[in-house]
């Protein structure tokens, strides 16, 4: 599986995102930008991007990263590996996806232990109804919030 | 805290409180009118497609059959600077919907497709959703048959949809910003010793249908924009102001 019309954002969605606006709207919040990473074909590919992404994030020198991913399936291998990246480099990492019952991550990470879950349907599934699982305000400020722990303990440890 | 602020956007927009077919396309006194003879010239522009059907639904009038929806966009246009910075025009109460299918009755979708009663196939009122309070201006793309599902079938459609609103965008253009309904202004900031933190989108670039037109020389537009899949979906940073001035046009 790849991506349904019931977690595709559409191009209304990104202008006018409620992920962008909770964050960028946090006074506690440097926000440094928004990465774009896609989801290639092939696993040699998909370590590849994923691995640049962190790299970027590292070289920022950012306190943390939210992730979130458009699509489920074949798309949670980059998404798994990702985050993987992100983690082993010490870096508070949150994600947002489509889960429900249907989007069990295929492959997981001891990194993907705040991931927050957009599902809406009752059944769980992807149910092909354009606007049904999209991450929302309330989604975004979940993940915000727990991001900020995850910051905070990573702060103490120290 | 020190602030500073790296560049300004402002994004003005009109308020569209009436639509209809008329004999010229405009934007006037709150009203959109559509010249239906403008798809015609777009029609016999493409090869790969047969018809471009077009339909007015008015607001909560959404009990209609529509086939795979495709996407939803804004109206918007630079009028001054480029993407993420300057000022942007931009539609409100009326949206783009881009739906297809081809003339063997095959639904322009790659993995499940959204057709039936537009009422049970969307959720309004989501970000990525009109309200119910909204116009939409619906663009059935009907595709040549017997081609092999490919790339440059969705793209096509994609292509007549931007060059359909390219025409509204050169009216929107023109219009005086005091006239505007609302105005925002947004700034890309460095907020000094706060924590820093990177959103990450991983969006998809594989497959037909999968992919996204990133930084086109319009708002939420195609042409000039560069695909994540010819990118080779390697990591790319837009400023939240990019982002949030229609830096990615969402293909699926």
């Amino acid at each position: 599986m790849g991506i349904g019309p019931s977690t595709k954002e559409t191009t209304l969605h990104h202008f006018r995102d409620p992920l962008l606006d909770v964050v960028s709207k946090d006074e506690d919040i440097d926000l440094l930008g928004i990465m774009m990473v896609g989801t290639p074909q092939d696993n040699k590919s998909k370590y590849f991007v994923g691995k640049r992404a962190a790299q970027w994030i590292e070289a920022m020198r950012a306190d943390g990263a939210i992730i979130s991913v458009d699509a489920w399936g074949n798309s949670h291998v980059d998404y798994a590996n990702t985050i993987e990246e992100i983690g082993k480099r010490d870096i508070p990492v949150v994600g947002l996806s489509f889960i429900g019952t249907q989007a069990k991550f295929v492959v997981s990470n001891k990194y993907m232990d705040t991931i927050v879950d957009f599902n809406k349907s009752k059944q769980g599934v992807e149910t092909e109804v354009v606007g049904e699982n999209n991450a929302n305000y309330f989604d975004s400020k979940k993940a915000l919030a727990f991001l900020k722990l995850k910051m905070k303990k990573k702060e103490g440890a120290k | 805290m020190t602030e500073k602020i790296m560049r300004r956007l402002v994004i003005k927009s009109f308020h569209i409180r009436k639509l209809e077919f008329g004999e010229r396309n405009s934007i006037k006194d709150n009203t959109l009118t559509i010249n239906k003879s403008t798809l015609l010239e777009l029609e016999q522009n493409e090869d790969l497609i047969e018809e471009i059907r077009i339909d007015i639904i008015h607001p909560d009038k959404y009990d209609k059959f529509v086939n795979s929806i495709m996407d939803i966009i804004p109206i918007s246009t630079k009028v001054l600077g480029e993407i993420g910075e300057g000022v942007t025009h931009t539609l409100t109460g009326v949206y783009i919907m881009l739906t297809g299918i081809d003339t063997e009755g095959k639904q322009i979708a790659e993995f499940g497709s959204s057709e039936g009663i537009l009422n049970e196939q969307m959720i309004f009122n989501k970000a990525g959703t009109p309200s119910k309070e909204d116009y939409i201006i619906h663009l059935d793309i009907i595709l040549k048959g017997g081609i092999p599902f490919e790339r440059k079938l969705p793209l096509t459609a994609h292509k007549v949809c931007d060059n359909f609103i390219q025409v509204f965008r050169e009216i929107l253009k023109v219009k005086n910003g005091r006239d505007a309904d609302y105005s925002h202004e947004f700034h890309d900031k460095v907020k000094k010793g706060k924590k820093k933190v990177l959103i990450i989108k991983q969006i998809a670039g594989q497959g037909a249908m999968s992919d996204n037109n990133i930084l086109s020389e319009e708002p939420n537009g195609l042409v000039g924009g560069k695909s994540i899949i010819d990118m080779e979906n390697i990591p790319i940073i837009l400023s939240p102001n990019e982002y949030r001035d229609g830096a990615l046009r969402a293909m699926t």
